[in-house]
């Protein structure tokens, strides 16, 4: 079933695609390690979609180069990059079935029909679409097109899977099941999987690695633990879960708002007023304003909170050195 | 009476003055007199017969067909193919071609057929098969270029992108991907550059004289030399071909119009 576990390492070289004067991407080097799933989490217009049409080979690098296990693939058109695709929306090709479209990849390379139907019949399988075999694109729901995508894009056991924000028009509940069959999936296959989103929680959950992009070059990259835990910038640390921060002897702090503790007033390192409350069932979220800091945000687990603070009232706020991250500048 | 009533017999009128001249061929067709004329004593179709027993007729008739279907098929061709190809390029330059392509829609028949004229002759092209098909051809790629050319721009160009990275060839793609989605223009394209080449007179005129003889160019002759009513039923069926080319036209549209799905 699965890809050649000997392929699928990525080297990315000094990328820059430029359109005219503005640089969509600005100068990317990343190692991409073989069977790993990295995502590319970025706000719109970080680069982060047209890096990975680079590297599917639809947009043309301006500069730097591509390696795929070492040999550089720059040159080398997307029909011959051998990389699996779930573009945005799917892009099934609505006028055939989802056998057909499934077996597509193997059909073009000229492989006998009864190879064609087995490997079919495995990827039906795979995404447990068994049965499904003679429907029409359009007679399906969506979480069942992304699983179609899924399989057209397996086939033929690429050596890379890219993704392309996969779970963009499904709904949150759906999100939350398919992100698990994703991980399930990719653990199964063995694929490289370069996965784009916007979404952090998707990159949280389900990378290996995540690498966060702003304005075309990398801000951070790192597991998601890493990230979350040991953020190095404060876009970094905005982008990727919520922040406080917080200045102190010249350098910028980014607390997490669960690390800060409420105290009663005179209590811990600092002080406020609560401004407003929130219940998020786990969670009770407060907005604090602190005359030292500005506003907090602090997030207490309902469960233990006791009584919950009405607005106006005053507290102390406690945290630890270590909850206290130093940026960069 | 209300204005709407009003627009109602103002649109109706119009319609009437507009397709009145053409319908008017009908009625004379089964007249019963020996000249042009509508049929006040009596239906005959002795003009039919005429047509249908006259080897000139036929011969014209199936001239037509064969002229029509050809330069059909090659405008469908390399209008489908540049169509595609500029759509692929999809740049400023590609617009200018495209203007220069539909160039022939826009110049008046007459200098084209000038120009096809002076083109032909050095060329041993005058009065052939191969001088009409190719002019008709060359009259109807641009209509093939805008049908084909609106059923591009629909086209999501993402499926393109997946062809391509499943590992197919251009070829590959156009025939297994982008051909199939954009049937209903191409067909559009078919059935307009067969209606162009079926019912052209002006190019025709100046490109034959004795061993290509269309239809319309054998009615211009029957109307010019005599007022033989059996002009009159070969228009009908002049007229019949073309309203079976656009019912062909219709139906294909609203193939493509109706969804894809049956109920699951």
């Amino acid at each position: 079933m699965g890809a050649d576990p000997a392929s699928g390492g990525l080297m990315l070289r000094g990328l820059v695609k430029r359109y005219g004067a503005v640089e969509a991407v600005a100068g990317i080097d990343l190692e991409i390690r073989r069977g790993e799933f990295l995502t590319l989490l970025g706000p719109s217009g970080s680069g982060k979609t047209t890096l990975l049409m680079m590297i599917a080979g639809f947009q043309d690098a301006t500069e730097g180069e591509i390696l795929l296990d070492g040999q550089p693939i720059t040159a080398t058109p997307a029909e011959k990059r051998n990389f699996g695709m779930v573009f945005q929306g799917y892009a099934l090709f609505p006028h055939m079935t989802v056998r057909d479209n499934i077996g597509y990849a193997l059909s073009v390379r000229h492989r006998p029909k009864p190879e064609i139907a087995a490997r079919v019949a495995e990827m039906l399988e795979l995404v447990q679409l068994q049965g499904m075999d003679d429907r029409l694109p359009a007679q399906l729901s969506g979480g069942q097109q992304q699983r179609v995508a899924l399989a057209r894009a397996l086939v033929f056991s690429p050596p890379v899977l890219l993704l392309d924000e996969p779970l963009g028009a499904l709904d949150r509940k759906l999100r939350i099941e398919v992100q698990e069959q994703l991980k399930d999936l990719h653990r199964r296959v063995g694929t490289t999987f370069v996965y784009v989103t916007h979404d952090q929680e998707e990159a949280l959950s389900m990378s290996d690695r995540v690498v966060i992009m702003r304005a075309g070059r990398i801000e951070q990259v790192g597991t998601p633990e890493d990230l979350y835990t040991r953020p190095r910038t404060e876009f970094a640390a905005s982008f990727l879960g919520k922040s406080n921060f917080i200045d102190r002897d010249g350098r910028r702090f980014s607390i997490r708002p669960e690390r800060i503790d409420l105290l009663p007033l005179g209590a811990g390192r600092s002080r406020g007023r609560v401004l407003s409350l929130s219940y998020f069932g786990p969670l009770l979220k407060y907005r604090i304003e602190t005359p030292d800091h500005g506003v907090l945000e602090v997030d207490v687990d309902a469960w233990r909170g006791g009584v919950a603070l009405a607005a106006g009232a005053e507290v102390g706020l406690d945290w630890t050195d270590e909850a206290a991250m130093p940026l960069e500048k | 009476m209300t204005p709407a009533r009003l627009n109602h017999i103002i649109a109706w009128s119009l319609l009437v003055f507009l397709v009145a001249p053409a319908l008017i061929a009908i009625p004379v067709s089964l007249t019963t007199e020996n000249y042009l004329s509508l049929p006040w004593d009596g239906i005959s179709l002795q003009y039919y017969r005429e047509v249908f027993n006259s080897p000139e007729w036929m011969s014209s008739f199936l001239q037509s067909t064969v002229i029509g279907l050809t330069s059909a098929a090659l405008a469908t061709v390399v209008g489908t193919l540049a169509a595609v190809g500029l759509w692929r390029l999809s740049s400023r330059w590609g617009e200018v071609v495209r203007g220069l392509l539909l160039l022939p829609l826009v110049i008046p028949p007459i200098i084209a057929a000038m120009a096809f004229y002076r083109l032909f002759v050095p060329l041993g092209l005058i009065d052939s098969y191969l001088g009409l098909i190719l002019a008709h051809a060359v009259l109807a790629a641009p209509l093939v270029l805008i049908t084909v050319g609106a059923s591009l721009a629909g086209f999501d160009r993402r499926l393109e992108q997946a062809s391509r990275n499943l590992g197919a060839s251009s070829a590959q793609t156009l025939w297994r991907v982008i051909l199939p989605s954009i049937r209903p223009g191409v067909i559009s394209g078919a059935v307009f550059a067969f209606i162009a080449s079926w019912d052209e007179i002006v190019v025709t005129l100046f490109l034959s004289k004795f061993t290509v003889y269309t239809l319309p160019r054998r009615m211009w002759n029957g109307i010019r030399e005599n007022t033989d009513p059996a002009v009159a039923a070969a228009a009908v069926i002049l007229l019949g071909v073309t309203f079976a080319a656009f019912l062909i036209w219709g139906i294909a549209q609203r193939r493509a119009a109706k969804p894809q799905s049956k109920s699951t």
